[in-house]
């Protein structure tokens, strides 16, 4: 069950009822400065809960809080979500940080997926000194600014892969399926204009060539582009055996007027879209062949914790969570963790407290990486700890493909789609 | 005279309110004073519009092209430079004006949907440059400004409030002054005003910058409260919808009521947030039975229907 | 090669923007409405078809049927719950009028939007397309559900014309746009004809959304810049005149699409935009405006 603000829980009842008999000091906004020590953990939560990816934040943190809750909570305290919709804006979302530190105290906030989102919050972060983690933004930007004021910025967490690596992990897989695999050769990159692709595409043109896949155009459109036929007749003209995608904010048109056209070149890399369940009913199919890169596959067991999170949640909410909830559920409990091993929520040592993180979730093992590295406070990767999936739309369902342990299936194309050298 | 307009009801009516207002962070929740705080700056907004509108008569489709002058030329300031936050702000305004200036050249010799068409456009072209001079502007991510005001609630609390109320004194001062009767009757009929041997263009593009002034400075001040600008917030479209539906909600030509229908649909927006995706749909919907209903607004409403719309 | 693939993209993007016009025009010319509800009746219509061919299942072609339906059930409630009420109001002055009519439809258009994105998110959606696969023009490979698209669109306008000029029904329309008076004067209730230009509106709003649909797809993000193309254009042409809207849609959308191509996608209204301006400027009443 979500509390979102204004509903009022049986705690808030008990408290109510000792200060109406002491009613003008209930008045006083510090009369509730007591009640920190003993009461309820509060994490808040801001997400877009109107986006289909941006949904899975709040009800996976309150799955977390329900069992961290079911098994005693946090030495003895129970964790309470308060979650926020902040319509996908920027400005909503300071308004709701601000509400959620000053009004209702909350001990830290895990917030959106959109890097624009968290790199407005990052600086309210540290003016208000109180915990932020994200569960799904990707710029690089978000701990380059930890990394350059570290005392004032401490306070934010990456959460979530950085473009960095990502970029990193998009190589590391197309060297072992695309080149190895298929022999390619040759690859354009395309991406929409926004905050995460700039690191993201960075990270493409220095790796890639490394692989041995040549880079022979790079295309940035605009993330409110609807029409994407001059973009793929732009890419077919140069004739790569690839195209290495960087798209989040569109996902459902280009992948439908790839198809539509029957662009004879295979897209693989990163389509937050296409990680979403629904992505093959919006697209009517046309993700049929789209390779993309996640964190969860269905009925991909990362770690040991992947799969009971994923019927569990299914269990309460009737749907697959997004690659956001997988990572909100895991940030629920390890700062549960932090709390309990800080023996506070004060956030000075929180902060030490989450460095010190070493959590096995749902996508992999969760450490951060130390002060004094150039992306203090993000996710550390490699084998053992986080490697994400890359998976394949086929026939209506999301086949995990790499790493080789967990493959599930073999490559397969739409028939319009050439694969090979020379494409 | 200044005697007459200080006695009427909504002065002192509205004296009161602001009185009552200001001792609100004595007793109320930080939450709610940030809610109000971004509630006052978005009242001046309707209230410069308003003026505007009494004045050329004419539905500018564009505010939030001079709001986001001021907010983005301060925010861009800052973030280069860094000089002190008046300097900043004073540059958003001079901007602004100057936007306004621009804009109301072509924009006053045309009337109606091409009136509207002009300011739209003004917008979508600040919104492009903006989006596309990302290096310098923060593009679609947004810029984030290294100072702001205070971070104390209850100061920036005061600081939009008292800068309401002085905006809606001077706005409502300028409106039932002996100009500014003048002008709003050009603003209904020019060729009788024109006849009158007053120059009636020169008096809108009075009305522009003033407009663009006050708009253009609530910008600026909202960006240092804020620590953040972006497209979504100062310059799209449906920001520019929110002032505009908060003036005629308020009921148009009152000034005092603009800023009473911007502050009224942030307060619903906000009360409704429980209802998370419906909120908008809701507000909206209460707005959209108010303008059929009650055509003079909120401020005709509590007038009575003896206000003649 | 280049020079065909933009002519025949051009075409097919511009058919689309002028289908849009030209309802949008109708609606102004025949009842001075400016509806800024038109993008969200758009997005309706196609999601609505999205919902019906895909949740539903019933096909590409019911599920069309059913867009343009939502479009005209839309159009008419908004004529009915929220037009005709202003313009019958006794307490608002005539000239008041226009904008409150503005403030309305726009706020119906925000419900519209938000009550989409309630109920099936904002994600894109495309529409089950009725055609598939790609034929080749002049060596272009072109998805056929384009050249459908464009064919559609001209079909829809060329009925529309035969309607008007060759039905007295359509006579009566255009009679009304020009002397309302005089059409009472000849024994035809106005509010009927009022209705029935509703709507035809919705319809044509209804189809054009759904091929939108299926062409590029929508989201409920894309009502409000569908509404200020629509009246772009619509103003670029000249207020009331539909053959205006037509040649200025194709303006329009060749603009685009060379800048597309020519210069960088990411630039792609730009060019339109500036037109726009030029226009307001040397020749506001619009290239074929009558006032």
């Amino acid at each position: 069950m979500i509390r979102f603000n204004g509903v009022i829980s049986p705690a808030a009842v008990t408290r109510g009822m000792l200060g109406a008999s002491a009613v003008v000091v209930a008045l006083a906004a510090g009369s509730f400065a007591w009640a920190e020590d003993q009461g309820p953990i509060k994490i808040g939560v801001i997400a877009e809960a109107q986006a289909v990816a941006g949904s899975s934040i709040p009800l996976a943190a309150q799955l977390a809080a329900d069992e961290i809750n079911a098994n005693g909570g946090v030495d003895g305290r129970k964790i309470e979500i308060v979650s926020y919709d902040n319509h996908s804006s920027s400005a909503e979302s300071v308004r709701a940080f601000q509400r959620a530190v000053s009004e209702d105290h909350v001990n830290a906030v895990i917030a959106s997926y959109v890097s624009e989102v968290v790199l407005a919050l990052e600086p309210w972060s540290a003016r208000l000194k109180t915990v932020l983690v994200t569960p799904g933004a990707a710029s690089d930007v978000i701990t380059a600014n930890i990394a350059k004021d570290y005392e004032h910025n401490k306070y934010t967490f990456h959460g979530y892969l950085t473009s960095g690596s990502l970029s990193q992990l998009v190589c590391d897989a197309a060297k072992d399926m695309l080149v190895d695999g298929l022999k390619m050769k040759t690859a354009v990159i395309m991406s929409e204009d926004a905050a995460w692709t700039t690191p993201l595409d960075a990270g493409y043109a220095e790796c890639l060539p490394k692989i041995g896949l040549q880079v022979l155009d790079h295309i940035r459109f605009s993330p409110d582009t609807t029409d994407f036929t001059p973009i793929f007749n732009k890419i077919e003209g140069e004739k790569p055996d690839v195209i290495i995608t960087g798209i989040s904010h569109v996902g459902v048109q280009p992948t439908v007027q790839w198809k539509s056209q029957e662009v004879p070149i295979a897209m693989f890399g990163i389509a937050s879209q296409a990680t979403n369940s629904t992505f093959w009913k919006d697209t009517n199919g046309a993700a049929e062949g789209v390779l993309y890169q996640g964190v969860s596959g269905p009925g991909v067991a990362v770690t040991a914790k992947t799969l009971p999170f994923v019927d569990a949640f299914v269990k309460k909410f009737g749907n697959t969570p997004s690659y956001c909830g997988y990572t909100a559920y895991d940030e629920v409990y390890y700062i549960a963790d932090a709390i309990h091993r800080a023996g506070s929520t004060d956030s000075d040592k929180l902060v030490a407290a989450l460095e010190k993180t070493d959590y096995v979730g749902t996508i992999g093992r969760v450490q951060f990486l130390p002060e004094g590295d150039p992306h203090v406070h993000g996710l550390k990767i490699g084998a053992g700890l986080i490697t994400g999936l890359f998976l394949q739309w086929q026939h209506g369902e999301q086949i995990n493909m790499w790493p080789a342990d967990l493959a599930k299936g073999k490559l397969t194309f739409p028939s319009f789609v050439k694969v090979g050298a020379g494409g | 005279m200044l005697r007459r307009i200080l006695l009427s009801p909504p002065v002192w009516i509205s004296l009161i309110v602001v009185l009552v207002a200001s001792t609100l962070p004595l007793y109320v929740s930080g939450y709610v004073l940030g809610l109000l705080t971004i509630a006052y700056y978005f009242g001046v907004f309707s209230m410069a519009w308003d003026l505007l509108f009494g004045f050329a008569n004419e539905v500018n489709f564009g505010p939030t092209f001079l709001i986001g002058l001021g907010a983005y030329t301060a925010g861009i300031l800052d973030s280069l430079y860094q000089p002190p936050i008046f300097v900043c702000v004073a540059a958003g305004v001079f901007a602004a004006v100057t936007g306004g200036i621009v804009l109301a050249l072509p924009a006053l010799r045309v009337r109606g949907p091409y009136f509207g068409l002009t300011t739209l456009v003004a917008v979508l072209i600040l919104q492009n440059f903006i989006v596309v001079a990302a290096e310098l502007t923060g593009g679609e991510i947004g810029l984030t400004v290294p100072d702001v005001i205070s971070i104390d609630d209850k100061i920036n609390y005061w600081i939009s409030l008292g800068f309401m109320a002085a905006s809606g004194a001077i706005l409502y001062g300028l409106s039932r002054s002996p100009v500014g009767l003048i002008l709003q009757a050009s603003g209904q009929d020019a060729v009788q005003a024109g006849a009158l041997g007053f120059n009636v263009t020169k008096h809108k593009l009075a009305a522009f910058i003033v407009s663009a002034f006050f708009s253009g400075l609530a910008g600026a001040l909202m960006v240092f409260y804020l620590g953040v600008a972006s497209v979504g917030t100062f310059v799209d479209v449906t920001v520019g919808v929110q002032v505009i539906i908060g003036a005629v909600l308020g009921g148009r030509r009152t000034i005092l009521g603009a800023a009473l229908g911007a502050v009224f649909l942030i307060a619903m927006g906000e009360a409704l947030r429980p209802l998370g995706d419906l909120a908008t749909f809701i507000v909206s919907a209460i707005a959209l039975a108010v303008v059929l209903l009650f055509p003079g607004g909120l401020l005709g409403m509590v007038k009575g229907a003896r206000e003649a719309t | 090669m280049l020079f065909w693939q933009i002519l025949i993209d051009g075409f097919a993007i511009s058919s689309l923007y002028a289908l849009g016009a030209t309802g949008f025009t109708l609606i102004f010319g025949v009842t001075g409405v400016l509806n800024l509800s038109h993008g969200a009746i758009m997005v309706a219509a196609a999601v609505a078809a999205w919902a019906a061919a895909g949740s539903l299942g019933v096909g590409s072609y019911l599920g069309a049927a059913f867009g343009v339906l939502t479009g005209l059930l839309l159009s008419l409630a908004t004529y009915f719950l929220v037009v005709r009420r202003l313009q019958r109001s006794q307490r608002i002055r005539e000239e008041e009028k226009e904008i409150f009519i503005l403030t309305a439809t726009l706020l119906w258009g925000i419900m519209i939007q938000e009550a989409i994105a309630y109920l099936y998110t904002n994600n894109a959606k495309t529409v089950l397309p009725i055609v598939d696969g790609v034929v080749s023009i002049v060596g272009v490979r072109t998805p056929a559900n384009e050249i459908f698209t464009a064919v559609v669109c001209w079909l829809t306008i060329g009925a529309l014309w035969l309607f008007v000029n060759r039905t007295r029904a359509g006579k009566a329309v255009l009679a009304a746009s020009m002397n309302p008076r005089g059409v009472t004067l000849l024994g035809i209730e106005l509010s009927v004809v009022y209705v029935a230009v509703w709507a035809i509106y919705g319809a044509l709003a209804g189809t054009a959304g759904v091929l939108l649909g299926m062409f590029l797809g929508v989201s409920s993000y894309s009502a409000g810049p569908l509404t200020a193309s629509a009246f772009s254009i619509v103003v670029l042409g000249g207020l009331g005149s539909v053959s205006g809207s037509l040649i200025a849609a194709y303006v329009v959308g060749y603009l685009e699409t060379l800048t597309a191509y020519l210069v960088s996608p990411a630039y792609r209204a730009i060019p339109a935009l500036l037109l726009l301006v030029v226009v307001m400027y040397v020749r506001p009443r619009g290239l074929l405006g009558r006032r």
